[in-house]
């Protein structure tokens, strides 16, 4: 199997280099610069085309990318045109708040959906299971952005339970009560992804315990007498589990993908929304900078899925 | 399914950055009447809240005044005035007052009594600033000369990040070969005290006039801490933790936190040499002009962040006007909106504009019909609420000294629009239902706008639909409003021929003088309008004649006259900056001559009412 993951590593090499220069490119095919739209009465156009130039906008295309590259084994990604700090803190600190935010909905979403899942498929076709599968579908049918916008008008303004803005309050001493407010302010968001996020949880685990339900080492372990409740527990829940391990890699990976939805409404500040605004900035830095995080993180998912669901199944074999 | 999300949103915020950003204020949301026309939507609204409660010292004390900065996206942390580049920067640091030099009056001219004093000497082309003796910083260091001077070489350092130099600060002696590397200090900046001095003397090689006034380009207005920040190289200044996390100021307040791109917290500074500041504890929250007006509404703010960009637009007016438990102050914009034609183009070797009398736009005529042909005064009735309305000339009346209030600007015509079109011999030949040019070509004029709300692209429908009206076949360019960055780009081409009129806004500084927006230098003038009256009329804004306050208000009257009639850059609307502000604070007032904003806030009760 190691040979295996070696060979996938290896050849996501020339996948990754490909994948900066198409990045590469097509931000710079953009209209537009960092600089233009700063039209003010003070902004002098010769001091843009200096900063332009300082910044080596000018150059050839092959110049700029090979120079991205010779600083990017430095692990320097650059500087941001518009927050004028280096990419890699930029990135870090929103970085750390998508993590905390994604986890909390990842573990909520698995909360919710892991007993509904199991509770109608062990009442399949009966009261629980139907409004359970309604349920799903319901909120799978919902937009997500207008569940935030009624959440956060509920929730947040009109009951004023949760803060409506931000990831930590402005007046929290350091120390313990910082961290409080972190928690304070992700919860409402999370516990709506995770409540209109369970579809896919939900469905799978169904429809494979049902499967289960039906296969015939079920039917032996019911047959030699052991309890319903040990049959459920040991053998057709952990034999079910076995396509939601296979997106367990993607999640892991996809934790730092953030939300755009929520960041946006919630004023969050994410990858997500740093994504949007570096684009609209032109924020040529940013961009690269973030596709690249991202495609490189998708890679690593599949591969990490792939591994997961050996160690899972022992059928299973990569080879 | 994560790559169509990304798609809804980009639109969702290009549209906003062409509306926030771009727009500089508003050009999209809101207006009514105009003051010749005589309709009378326009509000009336005070700068200052003379609240009757009286002052609860407890809730003063103890209390917090929250203010939310609108922005959708998380403001960027830069401290320094010289080096932040955006509005949301200086909102979200003004409680630390900005760190300016200088008290103003109404008409934003330099007046005596603030952090330091400045007299000008004509004769011996010189500024003299000199600081009060009893100014500090927040961590208790005196503000000294080399605070003035070292802002200089902050904003003209050849690797500064600031994109706030410009050719002007040229005129101070010895700051061309600072700026280009090859001297080490700028030798027109003196300081005769000494670097801990009080006084500063800066040599010019010419005075203008516009020194007189804040916001002018030629004498920087705020101070650095040079103490504090000399060991960071000025290249890594915005990105260094003096500037970003632990930033001290010379106002009424100083920062107590930093969320980055979320909030800041201010307590009172002790060491501010003025009138000392009296609420216990100020915070600016971040939050997005989505849920704004919710915010105000569940009473989360006692207002937004005063300040003379303006946070609310005209459709939040109409949603808070009536909003219970608060006031409303307001005051005229320094922003407009307007309309520009392509006249020309940029000589790039010489470094001017030149009017190409070939251009499809050079008629005048031409350009006066289409301006009577539009419903301006309607448009910003139905859209604006009040808080924005017709623009009659190109100086926005919040500078009440040079506002033309006589001029009719271009209301709605179509009589007098069809009949200058047929007396320029732009008519209708061989049964078409469009007019042809004099020579009898057709016609197509290409306008340009930007995207932005469901509102902006409403008004571009119906300017297309009167211009019809008058049988002239225009166009948007590109069959649809353009994304921010594209339009720019495509306008600020030394030679383009592919948008022939365009509507978009911008703000003034504080002092109005037009040379760096319409004058034959001017790279902003992407209409390419010179000629020989406009030059000399720009140019007289700031000669010697100029130094007599009378002969530079009757300049700027005469160049409204003249620009109006030129028809080259009209303007479409004005607008009203507005904010809500809760009926427990006291002493607000943000008219620019209020310099002690924040120290007179007090609260007349503990909760928001």
């Amino acid at each position: 199997m190691w040979k295996t993951v070696l060979r996938r590593v290896l050849i996501m090499i020339p996948e990754v280099i490909i994948l900066s220069l198409l990045v590469f490119l097509l931000a710079k095919a953009m209209p537009g610069d960092p600089f233009t739209g700063s039209i003010n009465p003070k902004a002098d156009p010769a001091q843009l085309h200096h900063l332009m130039e300082m910044n080596g906008l000018y150059d050839p295309w092959y110049q700029q990318y090979w120079n991205w590259v010779v600083h990017l084994f430095q692990g320097n990604l650059g500087n941001s045109y518009q927050y004028q700090e280096p990419v890699t803190r930029l990135i870090g600190s929103r970085a750390i708040n998508t993590v905390w935010l994604a986890l909390l909905t990842t573990f909520l979403t698995y909360c919710f959906a892991l007993p509904m899942g199991m509770f109608a498929a062990k009442h399949e076709g009966k009261l629980p299971d139907t409004i359970i599968r309604f349920y799903t579908y319901i909120t799978y049918s919902i937009p997500f952005f207008v569940v935030l916008v009624i959440g956060i008008w509920i929730f947040g303004y009109v009951l004023g339970w949760f803060p409506t803005t931000g990831s930590v309050s402005a007046t929290a001493a350091s120390g313990l009560p910082t961290y409080g407010s972190h928690l304070y302010h992700i919860i409402l968001p999370s516990v709506l992804g995770a409540l209109f996020g369970t579809v896919n949880v939900v469905q799978y685990l169904r429809s494979e315990v049902i499967d289960a339900k039906r296969s015939d080492y079920v039917r032996t372990a019911r047959s030699k007498g052991v309890p319903e409740k040990e049959i459920y527990k040991h053998h057709i829940f952990r034999n079910s589990l076995l396509p939601i391990a296979a997106f367990a890699g993607y999640s892991i990976t996809g934790l730092l993908n953030g939300s755009i939805f929520t960041e946006t409404v919630f004023s969050y500040p994410g990858m997500g929304l740093l994504f949007i605004n570096s684009i609209n900035y032109r924020d040529y830095t940013v961009i690269t900078a973030l596709v690249l995080i991202y495609g490189i993180l998708n890679l690593l998912g599949t591969l990490l899925s792939d591994i997961i669901l050996s160690i899972v199944d022992p059928r299973i074999r990569i080879e | 399914m994560v790559k169509t999300k990304n798609k809804v949103v980009l639109s969702a915020a290009v549209t906003f950055l062409a509306a926030v950003t771009l727009a500089g204020c508003s050009s999209n949301n809101s207006s009514s009447d105009n003051s010749s026309s005589g309709s009378t939507a326009q509000i009336k609204l005070k700068t200052s809240f003379k609240n009757s409660a009286k002052t609860d010292k407890n809730a003063t004390k103890n209390g917090t005044l929250k203010l939310a900065e609108v922005a959708n996206s998380p403001f960027q942390g830069i401290s320094d005035p010289i080096l932040a580049s955006n509005a949301a920067d200086s909102h979200v640091f003004s409680p630390g007052g900005s760190n300016n030099l200088f008290n103003v009056d109404k008409n934003y001219k330099i007046i005596d009594g603030g952090l330091a004093n400045q007299k000008l000497d004509r004769k011996a082309k010189t500024a003299t600033i000199t600081i009060r003796s009893n100014a500090k910083w927040s961590n208790g260091d005196p503000v000294t000369a080399k605070d003035v001077e070292y802002a200089y070489e902050v904003l003209g350092n050849k690797e500064s990040t600031s994109s706030q130099y410009s050719s002007d600060f040229e005129n101070i002696k010895g700051m061309a070969e600072y700026h280009a590397g090859t001297s080490d200090t700028i030798s027109g900046i003196e300081m005769p005290d000494g670097e801990k001095g009080k006084k500063v003397v800066i040599h010019f090689d010419h005075m203008s006039p516009s020194m007189k006034f804040s916001g002018n380009s030629f004498i920087w207005g705020t101070v650095e801490p040079y103490e504090y920040i000399k060991d960071v190289p000025i290249s890594k200044l915005a990105s260094s933790e003096q500037i970003r996390k632990n930033p001290i100021f010379t106002g009424p307040y100083k920062l107590d936190k930093i969320v980055t791109g979320e909030s800041t917290s201010w307590v009172p500074n002790k060491f501010y040499y003025g009138k000392k500041a009296q609420i216990g504890h100020i915070t600016i929250n971040v939050v997005s002009s989505n849920n704004i007006v919710k915010a105000l509404q569940s009473k989360k703010y006692d207002s937004v962040v005063p300040s003379a960009s303006g946070e609310v637009g005209g459709t939040t007016y109409k949603k808070l006007k009536n909003l219970k438990g608060y006031t409303k102050v307001g005051q005229p914009a320094l922003s407009y909106s307007y309309f520009a034609f392509n006249l020309g183009h940029y000589d790039t070797k010489t470094g001017k504009n030149v009017a190409d009398p070939n251009k499809k736009m050079a008629n005048k005529k031409l350009r006066q019909a289409m301006m009577y042909a539009l419903n301006i005064d309607q448009i910003a009735k139905k859209f604006g609420n009040g808080v924005a309305w017709r623009g009659n000339t190109l100086i926005p009346p919040v500078f009440q000294k040079y506002y033309d209030k006589s001029a009719k600007g271009y209301p709605l015509n179509i009589k007098k629009a069809n009949k200058l079109l047929d007396e320029a011999g732009y008519k209708k030949r061989n049964g078409s239902k469009w007019r042809s040019d004099p020579k009898g070509k057709k016609l197509v004029i290409y306008f340009g706008g930007m995207s932005g709300s469901s509102i902006l692209e409403a008004t571009y429908q119906d300017y297309l639909q009167q211009w019809h009206k008058v049988g002239l076949n225009v166009k948007l360019y590109g069959g649809k409003p353009m994304e921010m960055n594209s339009f720019y780009d495509t306008l600020q081409k030394p030679s383009q021929n592919k948008i022939d009129l365009w509507d978009a806004a911008w703000s003034l500084s504080s002092e109005p003088s037009q040379s760096q927006l319409y004058g034959e230098t001017a790279p902003f003038n992407m209409g390419h309008f010179v000629t020989k009256k406009n030059t000399e009329l720009i140019n007289k804004m700031n000669d010697s004649s100029a130094w007599n306050d009378e002969t530079r208000t009757k300049t700027f009257k005469e160049w409204q006259a003249y620009m109006n009639d030129q028809a080259a850059v009209v303007p479409e609307e004005f607008n009203y900056v507005w904010q809500p502000v809760n009926n427990r604070v006291k002493g607000f007032d943000f008219s620019p001559a209020n310099n002690e904003l924040y120290s007179d806030l007090t609260l007349t009760s503990s909760k928001l009412k």
